[in-house]
């Protein structure tokens, strides 16, 4: 593009270079044919002052003596004008030079022929012109004034050529111009076309994409409900099938227990009748060993009864349907104040409501499942050194809303923080009964809802659960 | 039930341990009808509706049904039974699984399950659920075969 524009600048310029050359070329020229005309009017003078002096030699007539007289006064002028024009010219200077003094030379003859007619000594004055060297002086002049025209037709030549040059130069300045802006205009034309097919495929991709864009989101959407459907399909297998072996081992444990029952009975009442037959060793089998095993593998059995149980209700609560409600926080924490005022109470703790609080468009058995279960944590692990103070407080950020919950318990380690959220997994003093599902379960909720939950804590100091959820809950459906 | 031999028990149930559990339990509740125990759907619908000493060739019998089994699930065993140009339709079965999904439970009375019992995992519930049963069994009346 800056190319073309730079030819076309240039042929632009070349242009007015040329056709300022051709004026002062034109100007040139009429110089010289005004410098040539000068000359032949200077020779046409010499050449009628001559023919009227020999008039006058001849005849002795006043009229060509007069003839002469105008015209010799005619022929300085004429230098002078012809001086005038080759001013420039050092070369016709020197020529004028010359010619003024063969002019001279030869005005000097002449003027002595006519002074000896005026005398009336005609024939003296024949004599005179016919010996006088005249003729050779004279062609020397003619010669002279021929060579200032042959230099000026030489200058006029070489002017020309220079103008002739000058218009070649302009052509090919122009033709290369031509060229450059003819490439210009097809680079530019290619550019132009080569941008309109990008442009239309372009937006032939984003029509295409646009028209797209929601079967990716149904696409993507179907792929995580499935996704989802999976991993709530293999808990529920899971514990299902870990059920039925349990059911097994407990019930077969039980009727261990209720054979081990009688086989101490038995013992019992053959210690009493035959002392010698019971050996020590079926003694302790009977009374101490198997009640301690069966004991070992029903607390063990009780205990995984109780985590497959957790992981079926989470994988329960996971396809339970969500109906979305404008709900008020405050109510709801009051509710779950309410809950839990006695277990707080025992624990000499204060459950604190710290108004306003946000309202939002959710799952009120979600929300009130998630907030009281922080709320009974923060009661559960609170400090022995400090009377409890649990605060619930939230705000509005747009078309979020926060919910904290906050206490001055014993704290979380930061290497516990994201564990915690783990099912199963419990940080601190094992003091407190539980299996580690409280927070599974409320992260679990959280994430259905929409939102994020996050613990900032300090050991021995306290702990804030702030979960974030939106204003709007977006009904999904059942993931089941 | 109506007689102690003639009603026999058709006892579906793909773990070894439970079926053992549960006949004992029903052994302590005074039941002593003969047991037929199978591990999987399909010896149980031949036995069902095909084999001489089957309840659809000979007499009447209470199907013992679990679930989860391993060919097929319990509930397909069930629409069999209870569908309309079935023999066996009128023949009590009491869902005895480990189940206790709403969905689940809701299905098999659609297709007209008679009694549902989840077994408990904890095996005083379990027992006494059985002996329970066995003394509802014990009750009631179970229709003859020849009377569709």
């Amino acid at each position: 593009m800056i190319l073309g524009l730079t030819a076309l600048l240039i042929a632009g310029a070349a242009a007015a270079w040329v056709t300022g050359r051709a004026a002062e070329h034109t100007h040139w020229v009429n110089h010289t044919y005004d410098v040539e005309i000068a000359i032949g009017r200077i020779q046409t003078l010499i050449e009628q002052k001559e023919t009227s002096r020999r008039g006058y030699i001849l005849t002795g007539i006043g009229t060509y003596l007069d003839t002469e007289r105008a015209t010799a006064a005619r022929i300085d002028p004429a230098i002078e004008e012809l001086e005038k024009l080759t001013i420039d010219n050092p070369h016709q200077g020197a020529r004028i030079g010359e010619l003024r003094r063969r002019l001279d030379e030869i005005g000097v003859q002449q003027d002595k022929t006519i002074a000896l007619v005026q005398q009336g000594k005609n024939a003296e004055a024949v004599t005179s012109f016919t010996t006088e060297t005249y003729v050779r002086r004279m062609r020397d002049v003619r010669a002279l004034l021929d060579a200032m025209v042959a230099d000026e037709s030489r200058l006029l030549e070489g002017r020309d050529d220079a103008q002739r040059q000058t218009t070649n130069t302009f052509y090919l300045i122009l033709a290369v111009a031509g060229v450059l802006i003819v490439l210009v205009a097809g680079v530019s034309t290619a550019t132009i076309l080569r941008y309109t097919r990008d442009l239309g495929s372009a937006r032939d991709r984003l029509q295409l994409l646009n028209t797209d864009l929601e079967g990716a989101v149904a696409e993507r959407t179907a792929d995580l409900t499935r996704a989802n459907e999976e991993i709530q399909r293999f808990a529920y297998i899971v514990s299902h099938d870990l059920r039925s072996p349990l059911v097994n081992v407990m019930g077969f444990t039980a009727e261990l227990e209720a054979a081990t029952t009688t086989l101490r009975d038995f013992i019992d009442g053959a210690e009493k009748r035959a002392p010698g037959i019971i050996t020590d060793e079926a003694r302790i089998a009977a009374r101490e060993d198997l009640p301690e095993a069966i004991g070992f593998i029903r607390t063990s059995t009780q205990k995984m009864d109780r985590l497959i149980n957790a992981i079926l209700r989470l994988s329960r609560e996971g396809r339970r349907v969500l109906t979305p409600e404008p709900l008020s926080i405050a109510d709801i924490a009051g509710n779950v104040r309410g809950s839990l005022i006695h277990l707080a109470d025992e624990r000499e703790a204060e459950i604190v409501i710290e108004t306003p609080l946000p309202t939002l468009v959710s799952d009120r058995v979600a929300i009130e499942q998630v907030l009281s279960n922080l709320v009974e944590n923060a009661i559960k692990y609170l400090s022995p050194d400090r009377p409890g103070r649990i605060v619930i407080r939230g705000r509005s950020e747009r078309d979020r809303r926060t919910i904290e919950v906050a206490d001055n318990g014993r704290g979380i380690a930061e290497a516990d923080h994201a564990r915690i959220f783990d099912l199963f997994r419990r940080s601190g003093a094992q003091d407190q009964p539980g299996e580690g599902i409280g927070l599974a379960h409320v992260r679990a909720l959280v994430y259905r809802l929409g939102g994020t939950i996050d613990v900032t804590s300090t050991l021995g100091v306290g702990t804030i659960f702030t979960v974030s959820l939106p204003a709007q809950l977006i009904d999904t459906g059942a993931l089941s | 039930m109506n007689d102690h031999h003639s009603v026999s028990i058709v006892m579906i149930e793909d773990d070894e341990g439970h079926a053992r559990l549960i006949e004992k339990n029903i052994r302590r509740a005074g039941i002593l009808n003969d047991i037929t125990h199978f591990t999987d759907g399909t010896t149980a619908l031949d036995y069902l509706y095909n084999d001489k000493r089957g309840p659809a060739l000979n007499g009447p019998a209470l199907i013992l049904l679990d679930l989860n089994l391993p060919d097929m699930s319990g509930t397909d065993i069930l629409a069999k039974i209870k569908r309309d140009d079935s023999p066996l339709k009128r023949t009590p079965v009491v869902v005895l699984t480990t189940t206790d999904d709403k969905v689940e439970i809701q299905r098999c009375y659609d297709l007209g399950c008679n009694v549902y019992i989840t077994k408990p995992v904890n095996y005083e519930s379990f027992a006494q659920a059985i002996r329970q049963l066995g003394l509802f069994l014990s009750v009631i009346q179970v229709p003859d075969i020849s009377d569709s």
